[in-house]
């Protein structure tokens, strides 16, 4: 489930464990066999998304930086597409610009969140015992935060560097894919392949990392998506709380929304802010849509975001 | 029942201690404290400090700043003390209701948040009765009539109402009702309550209303398995109305899922309105956070990551403790 705020662990002392995922079939709901032409819609808008923040030097378009470009506040025209900002900056290349950083530190955060999170999560759940109430732990206090708190913790003291801004949300991500990580690798860790392996003599690193781990990658990787969702949504939230990314040339769709949303602004180019709230809008709803869907086909139960 | 309770009371406390140790060691490891404290005062060498006090008093952010302030925090902090040491003289001094002093403007921490916190909490407990005021009668119709037309098209409207992000949807709503309609007040003003009520509805709204999409799709899930019971099917055969069946009978077993839920919702909420504050400029702790960071006033951050983080982790005890209370087979886990 992805939450409209920063994406928040399922946090707490909600004694609700994890639900086995990717054993069974889902009762009451037939597993669709396709994934349907939304879907496909969706990956389509998100594709477009990745290019243009990949693409976005080598365009034709305008500086993102450059001040007075066209006069200020312009409204949508043929010429200037979403229009000007108040410094007359080009609102339609900004936006362009703007999905590099809102990407780059999704990836990287959730990217992050895998190998860390679901690292930990896997030894807790192969090796049990004390190592595993240890690494519940940390999950849980990494949890008791509200995220946005924790990082606002983080980024407080800190130089606010595209590294740090994508570390932090990096961490947040670890808790909730670490206890996914840890409840697939417990349901799978008792399955007979797995004491094949042992039987044959198999050594406990290569029975993680040859048995388990592709078996976890699986539902991990159905959540890829709507994690990045909820991370392009946190760096937003940041944004508003003067914590996102510094300086000028680190253009980001929250900052741009920030910029945009002031009375003034909001009053006489209420453009300016609309359209990274568009782009953004319609980038969280094709992630969370295409990783609803790769879920249900996978038929991954785990509510972890 | 007592067993379980006073295992998740020391459960509890574990977590607070941690909870608090992990706030103290992140602003007292990532920043240096005492450059948070005093600012540029704690590069300088006290003698310089001192030459070159006339220029400071006019120049620097702190005007009182010299060697004795340095001197003052460093007491103060206990910063001469390693950070174990350190953290539990802190401690002391937070359960004896010292949060220390706001280094900008010298108010006692405690004071600030007591003057800012309730203005939060009156937006969060506004938020929740719009997203439960919504979300009842929204996900009782869908239910009623599932998969049919009404149903199908709030299923996409809820998931597209969780796929907006609260201040998005803080500054559309900002926009269309302040700016283009000029219905409600774009300001925030707390004249009386009423005027305070009003000037929270657009950001209880803002915020209460992705929540209400969660809490829709959760009741419907429930309310469409409960109206399959037998129970059910016995007060329809009893001839009881279609609204008295789904109010006095179906409604109430199908809010597990919700209450489930609504800890863990609280920590969405409080990130929602740290955000929707600093939109609709409500002088809440949210915006007595952003000012604080952005003025490295450190004791400020601290206590109010404190104050925020301890009562989610104690929301989250109570919700636990209702659930188990609601339903016995989690206390065995």
């Amino acid at each position: 489930m992805t939450d409209a705020g920063l994406g928040e662990g399922a946090g707490g002392m909600t004694g609700v464990k994890a639900a086995a995922p990717g054993l069974a079939p889902s009762p009451g709901r037939a597993r669709s066999r396709r994934l349907g032409f939304g879907f496909w819609l969706a990956a389509a808008w998100v594709a477009v998304i990745v290019g243009a923040a990949l693409l976005a030097p080598v365009l034709p378009i305008t500086d993102p930086t450059d001040v007075g470009a066209g006069g200020p506040r312009l409204p949508p025209s043929g010429e200037w597409l979403f229009g000007t900002d108040s410094l007359g900056r080009d609102v339609f290349a900004r936006t362009v610009h703007g999905a590099r950083i809102s990407l780059a530190v999704g990836g990287f955060a959730i990217g992050f969140g895998m190998v860390f999170g679901g690292g930990l999560g896997m030894l807790a759940g192969f090796f049990r015992g004390r190592l595993d109430q240890l690494i519940g732990l940390v999950f849980f206090v990494l949890l008791s935060f509200p995220a946005l708190v924790l990082a606002i913790l983080i980024t407080a003291t800190l130089d606010r560097t595209l590294l740090v801004v994508s570390l932090t949300l990096g961490i947040l991500a670890i808790a909730p894919v670490g206890r996914l990580a840890r409840a697939t690798t417990l349901v799978y860790a008792e399955r007979e392949f797995v004491t094949a392996a042992r039987v044959l003599g198999a050594r406990r690193g290569r029975i993680i990392v040859r048995e388990l781990l592709p078996n976890a990658l699986i539902p991990m990787g159905a959540l890829t998506l709507l994690g990045m969702a909820v991370t392009v949504v946190a760096e937003g939230a940041l944004a508003f709380l003067g914590l996102s990314v510094a300086g000028d040339e680190a253009i980001s769709w929250g900052k741009m929304i920030v910029d945009g949303a002031q009375l003034r602004d909001l009053q006489q180019a209420p453009h300016v802010a609309m359209f990274p709230i568009a782009a953004m809008f319609l980038t969280v709803l094709a992630l969370n849509f295409a990783g609803d869907r790769i879920r249900e086909y996978f038929d991954v139960r785990e509510l972890a975001f | 029942m007592i067993r379980f309770v006073v295992r998740r009371v020391v459960l509890l406390a574990l977590v607070l201690l941690a909870v608090t140790f992990t706030a103290f060691a992140a602003l007292n490891v990532l920043g240096d404290p005492l450059v948070n404290i005093v600012g540029p005062l704690a590069e300088k060498d006290c003698t310089e400090v001192y030459a070159g006090r006339a220029e400071d008093q006019s120049t620097s952010l702190n005007p009182s700043g010299d060697c004795e302030v340095v001197a003052a925090a460093r007491a103060e902090y206990h910063l001469d003390r390693p950070l174990a040491p350190r953290y539990f003289l802190w401690l002391g001094d937070l359960v004896r209701g010292d949060f220390g002093t706001s280094f900008q403007n010298n108010q006692p921490v405690g004071e600030v948040l007591r003057e800012k916190f309730p203005e939060s909490l009156l937006l969060m407990v506004m938020a929740q009765a719009v997203a439960l005021g919504v979300s009842i009668p929204w996900g009782v119709a869908s239910a009623y009539r599932a998969n049919r037309p009404f149903d199908r098209i709030s299923t996409v409207g809820s998931f597209g109402l969780l796929s907006v992000p609260v201040f998005a949807m803080g500054v559309v709503l900002l926009y269309v009702f302040t700016l283009r309609w000029s219905v409600l007040p774009s300001a925030f003003e707390d004249d009386s309550l009423l005027v305070r009520l009003r000037s929270l509805t657009l950001p209880a709204v803002t915020l209460g209303l992705p929540l209400a999409a969660a809490y829709q799709r959760l009741l419907r899930t429930d309310l469409i398995t409960t109206l399959q019971e037998d129970f059910v099917h016995m007060a329809r055969a009893k001839g009881l109305t279609p609204v008295r069946v789904m109010f006095r009978h179906a409604l109430r077993p199908s809010m597990f899922s919700m209450v489930t839920v609504f800890g863990l919702n609280t920590g969405t909420l409080i990130g929602g309105s740290l955000v929707v504050e600093q939109i609709f400029g409500i002088p809440g702790i949210g915006r007595e956070i952003v000012t604080a960071v952005v003025r490295d006033d450190f004791p400020v951050v601290l206590a109010a990551v404190v104050v925020i983080a301890v009562g989610f982790v104690v929301v989250n005890f109570l919700v636990d403790l209702l659930y188990s209370w609601l339903d016995p087979r989690v206390r065995a886990a």
